[in-house]
């Protein structure tokens, strides 16, 4: 589907009906080995058994996109992070994370020998892949720091139950981007910080800083996965 | 932006008081880093093309630092997944999981008591419980088919986090960027890894979409700490 505008796109989903389906007549907490009837479940001496869950719990640490909190808050922030709730994110970080986002242009054009005023982010391949590319090769809605950055400020992980899972790809690549898809989940496999630098730093085509041409190389790190991953639960390998 | 060399000191000044400060979540924050506490990565996914299941994996802690310990889940912190179905970023139902004398106890999906930063053990609405893992992984599978897992695993998380902490102070003397090829520094790290494959059907209607229209749930994961 192509949106013509990112922000109304986003709008347009916080506006849905809300369903929710609880189904909590499961008894899971009981070994199968200790599966007896209902009466057995009541007794009073494996009631007396189960542990204490009483308490309250309050929140200390928070994730939802990989590296979000890490590469886009400035460390005042970083704490407060932890201890938000999306709801409220996007009016607390989207201008700090626009903020950090230029002052990583700023720090490279210094080091380059250039003004600083001169490298700013430059709209991402986001904007061909969701609005279609211009014949120019631009896009009329351009994904700009300012949009970027509002949906990255609001850090949760979306994961699709009825759609194969990519955390992103670009398709075919610069001009078209035909067949570009993502935003479904995050597997192990995924490359998400290559993703998250191309979004960052490769500009209009993916590829800005790639360094070729006395530029940094700021669109891969360079490292592929090294771990294991199985095809079955849990998925994670046995400790190295 | 306006040239500053306030906020290149800015970023430099981070750096060093951090020490180290990416990853996927691994290390964060100063509050969280190296606790027990620290969530160190998070997964959703769909297991395989087709499937109606969905798998969510949490890490706590990683031993990618030789100074950052891994090795028991603490008692006193409740790892609740988060799953906002309709889109509007308030959980509607939540998955927790905390352990309990070499188990891992999970509950819910259900509604939490309370949205936000404070929550309380559901315990009217357990799932299952699984013996805490040492290296083969051991899974239990509920009676409705969610299967359950805790345990250390291998981290998976790959990048060059070295590099990484460089290429964001550059100089006149290093400007280059990253490595082609890098050094993955997670290569050999470990975690504490709770999982979980769940059925769709206990999970509900996905109502909200992503910005390709695709119905997806939003989800995040917190650490609680009991008060």
């Amino acid at each position: 589907m192509i949106f013509k505008n990112l922000k109304y796109g986003l709008l347009a989903m916080a506006t849905l009906a809300m369903v929710v389906s609880c189904d909590s007549d499961d008894n899971g907490m009981m070994d199968d080995d200790m599966m007896m009837d209902d009466d057995m479940m009541m007794d009073d001496d494996t009631m007396s058994m189960d542990p204490d869950f009483s308490g309250t719990y309050v929140q200390v640490d928070f994730m939802g996109r990989p590296g979000i909190n890490t590469v886009l808050s400035s460390s005042d922030v970083k704490d407060m992070h932890n201890q938000a709730i999306p709801a409220e994110m996007g009016a607390i970080f989207q201008p700090v994370f626009q903020n950090q986002l230029e002052a990583y242009h700023d720090a490279y054009a210094v080091a380059l020998g250039l003004t600083a005023e001169d490298v700013d982010f430059e709209p991402n391949i986001l904007g061909d892949i969701l609005n279609g590319p211009e014949n120019d090769g631009f896009t009329e809605n351009p994904v700009t720091a300012e949009v970027l950055t509002t949906v990255l400020a609001t850090d949760v992980l979306e994961v699709a139950p009825d759609a194969a899972t990519t955390y992103f790809n670009p398709g075919a690549g610069a001009p078209t981007y035909e067949g570009g898809i993502g935003l479904t989940g995050r597997t192990p496999q995924d490359d998400v910080i290559d993703v998250s630098l191309i979004l960052l730093f490769g500009g209009g085509n993916g590829a800005r800083f790639n360094g070729e041409n006395g530029l940094p190389q700021l669109v891969t790190d360079g490292v592929p996965l090294t771990a294991t991953i199985s095809s079955t639960f849990p998925y994670l390998s046995n400790p190295e | 932006m306006k040239k500053s060399s306030k906020i290149i000191l800015g970023i430099s000044a981070l750096a060093i008081a951090t020490g180290i400060f990416v990853a996927a979540d691994h290390i964060d924050a100063p509050g969280s880093m190296g606790t027990s506490a620290d969530i160190a990565d998070y997964f959703a996914f769909e297991p395989k093309a087709g499937s109606d299941n969905t798998v969510f994996i949490v890490d706590l802690q990683s031993s990618v630092l030789p100074d950052l310990a891994y090795g028991t889940f603490d008692e006193d912190v409740l790892t609740e997944i988060n799953i906002d179905a309709d889109g509007d970023l308030t959980e509607d139902m939540v998955i927790q999981a905390i352990a309990r004398e070499g188990r891992m106890y999970f509950f819910g999906p259900v509604a939490p008591s309370t949205t936000g930063l404070t929550s309380e053990v559901a315990v009217d609405a357990p799932l299952g419980d699984v013996e805490i893992s040492t290296t083969e992984a051991i899974v239990e599978t509920t009676a409705d088919g969610v299967m359950l897992f805790a345990g250390p695993r291998q981290d998976p998380f790959f990048f060059d986090f070295f590099r990484y902490n460089e290429v964001v102070m550059p100089s006149a003397e290093d400007n280059s960027g990253f490595n082609v090829p890098g050094e993955d520094t997670f290569d050999g790290a470990n975690t504490m890894s709770i999982a979980i494959e769940i059925p769709n059907n206990r999970l509900g209607a996905a109502t909200g979409t992503n910005v390709l229209g695709v119905p997806v749930y939003k989800t995040w994961v917190t650490t609680n700490r009991k008060q």
